[in-house]
């Protein structure tokens, strides 16, 4: 009669590629999360696109492009198009870091797998939940409640709990257990026995010993060396995730040691940022929370971090060392990029990465131990068409354009000459009748001013599509993988670039909400500075050239990544002990030992299934629902024992008018039944009780030694909580004596007999 | 405690078959029957929830208070907050600090950061001597630390009290409660709005439907004008006013509708260029520090002021409007806009200003908010000849009196609306003037007459009792749960409560199911013994029933199996030990043995001769029929004997008849013959010998 679960992983298990599982709860179909990697490997997605369309609902954990990255896309490609469920922090900070990675990417390539428009639309399919939201779902997954609750880790971080008839499904990756500066703790130990949890092991080999005061200082103080000698210092952060807690340490430590060196927080997306984050003191820490309520003091009011959304006003700004935070953390694209680049072949700027990098990442190969001496990169600039280029492109717009307007007025008079003759007409020209047909359904809005570099950029852009989605992969060769590029391939005929009249169809429905967007009526706002560059009609075209770049400048690794680490990790996991625990997202090795030491120390059910393995982890719980009769109520005493209240009961089936089953009491006499000890004992505590009682107690070679012969011992292994151990065994020896019986009944005190 | 009267006739109606803690009651202890001092006392199943804590502004000093004397502050579990208003939440440092409340505290992240500065501010401007004040700053301060916050929709659960709530519109951080005690649901709607205005969202409607709505009644039978036409008539009234040479008034309450005031005043003086030489003071340094939190909550309020906030600059930042600290400062020369608190006028800038200008024709005094009974404000807008000065004068009142209602509370419709959603099956109304109140519930019956929907309007201290029987569920889970039983089959295992929710289980699962932990105790006692173990073995098995000998498997030594339950284990030649598992039939046993091995130097056990063996049986029976009689004695007190073996047992007039031997039991009280036949059956199975081994 249990809840039927099954958990196929789509992506990330036995590795650390992105996240991304498929939740089967009774036949509702949960994607939860739906992450990419920096690099936009569209290989990754294979198996979420087989599934996409049976998806009900996505939730998202966390803002970053690990968790949510391929949303616009599976929406976009893979008919993907269930309700989203994350908390407001992930969904406005989500589309932040949306925003900057195609912002990134559209700079050095023809970037195409997805639009800002694109990103919008999935984004608005988000319902925003606050913590500890019972949400219950509606028509197919009727009788399914989910809730978001604390995870720590990135702002609005969720651990989800699913419920459904009493039974909890959580999952829960890349937890912070920790209370941190900006956020609190996980909140996962408080849910006990859940019938399924799902978690990573992505850091079950990282036992990180030293405490965070510690790390700061140090964290602080390298910053403080490299800029009093003279350097610089590079961060690559996330967009909006682990960089608000860098910056408030960096806030801290300015303020603390009163520096003065200039830091500057550089993304596309920086200041909305921050002016998000401003108002999310609600998903903050306790200690942020307070503050504000007693001083209506913003951490975010930054005193000495400045915000830039574009590299020249970083180059404007007055030479010396400076602390540089930018996006992205892999170094792959992205301001990061560029920065590194110029600073790498400085032997005194110094590039402090705070986490780790993703697989394969330029990142990656610098925190490689020891670090290479020399990297090739791939510098990429979009450049405005200067010359020859931007004649040949005007010229090419004015043809289409005059075209297009030919196309309009051919339309209306078709139009109209239908409506007056109810005839074909004969035109003069036989092609732009063809075209003028397939156009039909959208009749003259084409013309729509300012949209249409836009519309034509996307068209050209369309003949790349195939080459990145299938010719992408890092080459064997290369050191860091990069975009190939390919001359523009795109066929021509006597009338100009052959188009494909399906773009305009499409494109034509995106206007609409570029439109808007422009208009900065829509959800997202962004940087003016940024969207002037994006919609900037402006020709332009991207130039590559390749380069090595000798890594002379220091590389520092500190872990601000803000997760548990693998012993804390454990020690959660035994404390929640769940019936049943799949594990995911984590290097092979790391999801093995893990996977040991739950089967040895938290539960007999382990599981860490490959991709598209499917997993059936229903519980073989079997449960049937009984009305207690008030009679029966009547003659129960319940005993209390902190939460809970415990009684016997012996009681005989019947029925209710409404064919319930209920208990009644018994009618005959109750069988006799072993009796119950219900109660944990602790031994340290018992120490303390029987002391205060005035018996001699001490402990003596692990059993506990009461009075001059007595002893109490427990047996058996007490640390696995889970399904396979049984009762707690404590055995009590010692001589006939009248201290036996005595402290055999202080025992007893400690214990509900049942 | 008084009982109104459709309630008296619910609980004689249901009196036989419920039982206490199915009773249900709700006591407004302030804003029952009146506008003020918003507190409503709520208790079910031995849970106790209080909603709000307010003053009434009208009074002061203790008689502000709500009628806490008539509660133990003690037992209440928790106390929601719905809004900041002082009517709402002023006496909230009192009941923690003055208090013996021990229970936890709720309200919402915006109500938090406000209420501080709301207090603060009132305790500075409320100019009562010191043996008056209820509290001081120190204890808003050391009240903040025991108040907890609680976002819209976060479910938390204190004591088996599960609760979460919803916008209500009305000001920013307003909230809905629903709070749910075992199954069954209560809505406190505090003020509540569900009109949309310029910064807030209109009041949710919640997902399900409550079985007791508590609900606001401030407008009681009134309907609002729309909000164009309402902005109109203020914003031409103004615009009038001030193109004669006069001055306006708007005496406000310091935060809330104030904001909203203030939007409509910046917007329309933008749109009227011709305006921009007039000026609009607003006499709050307060409303200055609460920018920040009105800045910071954006999340809170309404799309249009997000895409405002996120296209333009922050909307609460005014262009056309100066703020203006106190009276010194103010300038009057020629027309003006001034909004000043407090909105009812019984003192502080705005009633300064009042006297100033009353006497002017051409001035106006636009009243926007809700018309406390006792105050100024309520006063004048019945347009008196003459007004008393705060200096004891009197002064003829000729300056015009407006009053354009932009406090957000909802009108009758908006009340009907949102109750026919919810069809709630019970229905308070507090928070309205006892005649508005009167009004709503005639018209709220009319409305419901159909519908079995049962409405009370109780004063403050008046109790409403419910009834709700609610079904115990239990779920039987694990290795109990296997198999779903017959009707007749017998379960037995162990009923977990936690909470509101039952759970029954074998003793073996309950680590899995639950926090709790099952123990097993193992005994050994060593007792001192040189004789031959076999005459141990031999008296062992004269004594009881089963009697098994083995070898121990690692020392070699013989051992003994008393009963499958304990193990006579041969130490040394010296020594022997004994070893069970705790529990008291085994506990017993070994003691037998303990006393039997002690004295087995001693005795010689009796030959026993087959007959009388038999007689002993005779005798044994005797002597269980006596102890029988002896405990139902001390059970029941006067407990006869018939002729026909039965046991007559008559407790308070009611009588009952015990079978001995089959144990039936015959009797017309059904509470009796339930007791005497458990306590027989208790009886035997304690005088029976035990058996050889239980499963």
């Amino acid at each position: 009669m249990g809840t039927s679960v099954q958990v196929t992983p789509l992506c990330g298990v036995f590795n650390e590629n992105p996240l991304s599982y498929l939740v089967s709860i009774d036949g509702f179909n949960f994607l939860i999360d739906c992450g990419w990697n920096d690099l936009f490997d569209p290989t990754l997605l294979q198996p979420l696109s087989k599934v996409a369309a049976t998806i009900d609902a996505v939730l998202l954990s966390y803002s970053d492009t690990l968790h949510l990255g391929a949303l616009p896309y599976a929406m976009k490609q893979f008919g993907l198009s269930a309700p989203v469920y994350a908390t407001e922090p992930v969904y406005r900070l989500g589309l932040l870091t949306m925003y900057d990675q195609y912002l990134s990417r559209k700079q050095v390539s023809e970037f195409d797998l997805f639009t800002l428009d694109d990103i919008d639309s999935a984004f608005q399919k988000v319902t925003s939940l606050t913590y500890s939201q019972n949400h219950h779902l509606s028509g197919k997954g009727e009788g399914i409640v989910i809730a978001p609750h604390v995870a720590g880790h990135l702002l609005g971080g969720t651990v989800w709990k699913i419920t459904k008839d009493g039974e909890d499904v959580i999952y829960a990756v890349d937890l912070n257990h920790r209370k941190e500066r900006h956020l609190n703790g996980t909140v996962l130990s408080s849910f006990v026995r859940p019938a399924v949890l799902i978690t990573d092991a992505y850091n079950a080999l990282n036992n990180q010993p030293s405490r965070r005061g510690d790390k700061e200082k140090e964290f602080g103080e390298t910053l403080k060396k490299t800029l009093g000698a003279g350097g610089n210092v590079l961060l690559p952060v996330d967009t909006a995730g682990r960089v608000l807690e860098l910056i408030l340490i960096l806030e801290q430590y300015w303020s603390d040691k009163s520096l003065n060196y200039p830091i500057f927080f550089l993304t596309y997306v920086a200041s909305s940022m921050i002016d998000y984050v401003k108002s999310f003191l609600e998903w903050m820490s306790d200690s942020i929370a307070k503050s504000f309520e007693q001083n209506r003091e913003n951490p975010f009011l930054l005193k000495h971090v400045t915000f830039f959304i574009n590299k020249s006003e970083l180059d404007n700004a007055p030479d010396g060392p400076k602390v540089v935070i930018t996006s992205m953390a892999s170094l792959e694209v992205g301001f990061s990029h560029d920065i590194f680049v110029e600073w790498a072949s400085d032997p005194r700027n110094l590039v402090l990465f705070t986490e780790r990098g993703q697989f394969a990442t330029l990142a990656r190969i610098l925190q490689a131990d020891p670090p290479p001496k020399a990297v090739k990169v791939t510098m990429s600039k979009r450049v405005p068409l200067v010359g020859e280029e931007l004649i040949a492109y005007e010229e090419e717009q004015n043809r289409l354009k005059k075209e297009e307007a030919l196309k309009a007025a051919l339309i209306k008079e078709e139009e109209e000459s239908k409506a007056l003759h109810g005839a074909d007409i004969n035109a003069s020209d036989p092609m732009v009748i063809d075209v003028s047909k397939t156009h039909a359904s959208h009749d003259g809005r084409i013309l729509f001013p300012g949209a249409n570099a836009l519309r034509v950029a996307g068209t050209r852009g369309g003949g790349y599509r195939d080459i990145l989605m299938d010719g992408f992969s890092p080459s064997s060769t290369s050191v860091a993988p990069m975009f190939p590029f390919y001359d523009n391939t795109s066929e021509w005929d006597d009338f100009g670039e052959v188009i494909n009249p399906d773009n305009y169809v499409i494109k034509d429905q995106d206007m609409d909400e570029t439109g808007m967007l422009v208009g900065g009526n829509f959800d997202g706002k962004f940087d003016e500075g940024s969207a002037s560059l994006i919609l900037d009609t402006k020709p332009s075209k991207v130039v590559q050239n390749e380069l090595t770049v000798q890594v002379k400048c220091s590389l520092i690794y500190m872990d601000f990544e803000g997760r548990s680490d693998g012993r804390s990790i454990k020690t959660i996991l035994s404390h929640v002990a769940p019936l049943k625990l799949v594990l995911v997202h984590g290097s092979a090795e790391a999801t093995e030992h893990l996977k040991q030491h739950c089967l040895k120390h938290v539960c007999p059910h382990v599981y860490a299934p490959h991709i598209e393995e499917t997993i059936d982890v229903t519980s073989d719980l079997c449960a049937y629902k009984v009305q207690l009769s008030e009679k029966l109520m009547s003659n129960v005493h319940f005993k209390k024992l902190g939460d809970y209240e415990v009684a016997w009961v012996d009681a005989e089936v019947g029925k209710t008018d409404s064919g319930m089953l209920s208990l009644l009491p018994c009618s005959a006499a109750a069988p006799m039944h072993k009796s119950v000890l219900v109660g944990d004992l602790k031994m340290a505590d018992f120490k303390q009780f029987l002391g205060s009682k005035g018996i001699q107690v001490e402990f003596a070679g692990g059993a506990l030694r009461c009075g001059e012969y007595v002893t109490i011992r427990k047996v058996g292994d007490a640390s696995q909580k889970g399904g396979a151990s049984g009762p707690q065994q404590i055995l009590i020896e010692g001589p006939l004596c009248e201290d036996y019986y005595k402290i055999r009944d202080y025992l007893y005190s400690q214990f509900f007999l049942l | 405690m008084a009982s109104t009267g459709p309630q008296q006739s619910l609980k004689r109606q249901d009196s036989s078959t419920t039982r206490e803690e199915d009773q249900l009651i709700i006591t407004p202890l302030g804003a029952g029957n009146e506008v003020g001092r918003s507190c409503v006392y709520m208790s079910y199943k031995g849970k106790t929830v209080m909603f709000d804590c307010g003053i009434h502004l009208a009074y002061s000093g203790m008689a502000a208070l709500p009628y806490f004397d008539e509660i133990d502050p003690s037992t209440i579990d928790v106390l929601l907050i719905t809004h900041f208003h002082l009517d709402h939440a002023a006496s909230l440092p009192y009941f923690l600090e003055k208090t013996t409340f021990r229970g936890r505290v709720f309200m919402t992240y915006p109500t938090k950061a406000i209420y501080k500065l709301l207090l603060t501010d009132y305790v500075k401007v409320s100019k009562v001597s010191v043996e008056d004040m209820l509290y001081n700053e120190q204890d808003i301060n050391r009240s903040m630390d025991k108040i907890e916050v609680i976002d819209f929709h976060q479910t938390v659960e204190v004591n088996g009290i599960r609760f979460w709530c919803y916008t209500a519109g009305h000001v920013l951080g307003a909230a809905m409660f629903m709070v749910d005690i075992a199954g069954v649901r209560v809505l406190y709607t505090g003020d509540y709005s569900r009109e949309e205005d310029r910064h807030l969202r209109a009041a949710e409607t919640p997902q399900f439907s409550p079985d007791i709505c508590i609900i606001e009644s401030t407008y009681g039978v009134q309907l609002h004008q729309p909000r164009n036409v309402r902005e109109k008539r203020f914003t031409d009234v103004i615009h009038s006013t001030i193109s004669e040479g006069g001055r306006v008034l708007i005496p406000v309450f310091a935060l809330g509708r104030a904001q909203e005031l203030l939007l409509i005043l910046d917007e329309y003086w933008s749109n009227h260029p011709e305006l921009h030489n007039i000026p609009i003071y607003y006499a709050s340094p307060l409303a200055k520090r609460c920018l920040t939190v009105y800045e910071t909550y954006i999340h809170s309020m309404n799309d249009w002021i997000r895409t405002e906030h996120a296209a333009k600059s922050n909307p609460f930042i005014f262009k056309h409007i100066s703020p203006i600290k106190s009276i010194e400062n103010f300038k009057d020369v020629g027309p003006s806009v001034v909004m000043a608190s407090p909105g009812g006028l019984q003192s502080g800038f705005s009633r300064q200003l009042f006297d100033m200008w009353c006497s002017d024709r051409k001035n106006a005094c636009v009243i926007p908010g809700f018309l406390v009974e006792g105050t100024l404000a309520k006063t004048i807008i019945n347009e008196p000849k003459e007004v008393t000065l705060m200096n004891g004068l009197s002064a003829p009142l000729n300056m015009q009196v407006h009053y354009i209602s932009f406090s957000a509370h909802a009108d009758s419709a908006q009340t009907s609306a949102f109750l026919e959603e919810l069809l709630p099956c019970n229905i308070i109304l507090v928070h309205g003037e006892a005649n508005e109140m009167g009004r709503l519930k005639q018209k709220l019956i009319s409305q419901f007459a159909d519908r079995n929907i049962k409405i009370f309007n109780p004063k403050n201290c008046q109790s409403v009792e419910m009834y709700f029987n609610s079904q115990k569920m239990a779920k039987t889970i694990g290795r109990l749960g296997e198999k779903t039983p017959g009707v007749g089959e017998t379960v037995g295992g162990l009923l977990v409560k936690k909470g509101f929710t039952y759970q029954i289980m074998a003793p073996d699962d309950l680590h899995i199911f639950s926090q709790l932990s099952s123990t097993n105790i193992t005994q050994g006692v060593t007792i001192p013994y040189s004789g031959a173990f076999s005459v141990l073995n031999h008296r062992l098995k004269q004594i009881y029933e089963s009697v098994e000998s083995s070898m121990d498997e690692e020392s070699g030594t013989p051992t003994l199996q008393v009963h499958n339950r304990v193990t006579v284990k041969r130490d040394s030649e010296k020594h022997i030990s004994l070893h069970w598992i705790s529990d008291p039939v085994s506990d017993m046993v070994s003691d037998s043995i303990v006393a039997l091995v002690l004295n087995i130097s001693r005795e010689i056990p009796k030959v026993v001769v087959e007959s009388e063996s038999i007689k002993t049986e005779e005798e044994n029976e005797k002597k269980v029929e006596k102890v029988v009689c002896a405990l139902l004695v001390s059970l029941f007190g006067n407990v006869t004997s018939k002729e026909n073996g039965k046991l007559v047992i008559s407790v308070d007039g009611n009588v009952a008849e015990l079978d001995k031997q089959t144990g039936d039991v015959e009797s017309e009280n059904e509470g009796l013959k339930e007791r005497v036949s458990t306590a027989f059956q208790r009886i035997q199975s304690a005088v029976k010998p035990i058996p050889p081994s239980t499963s």
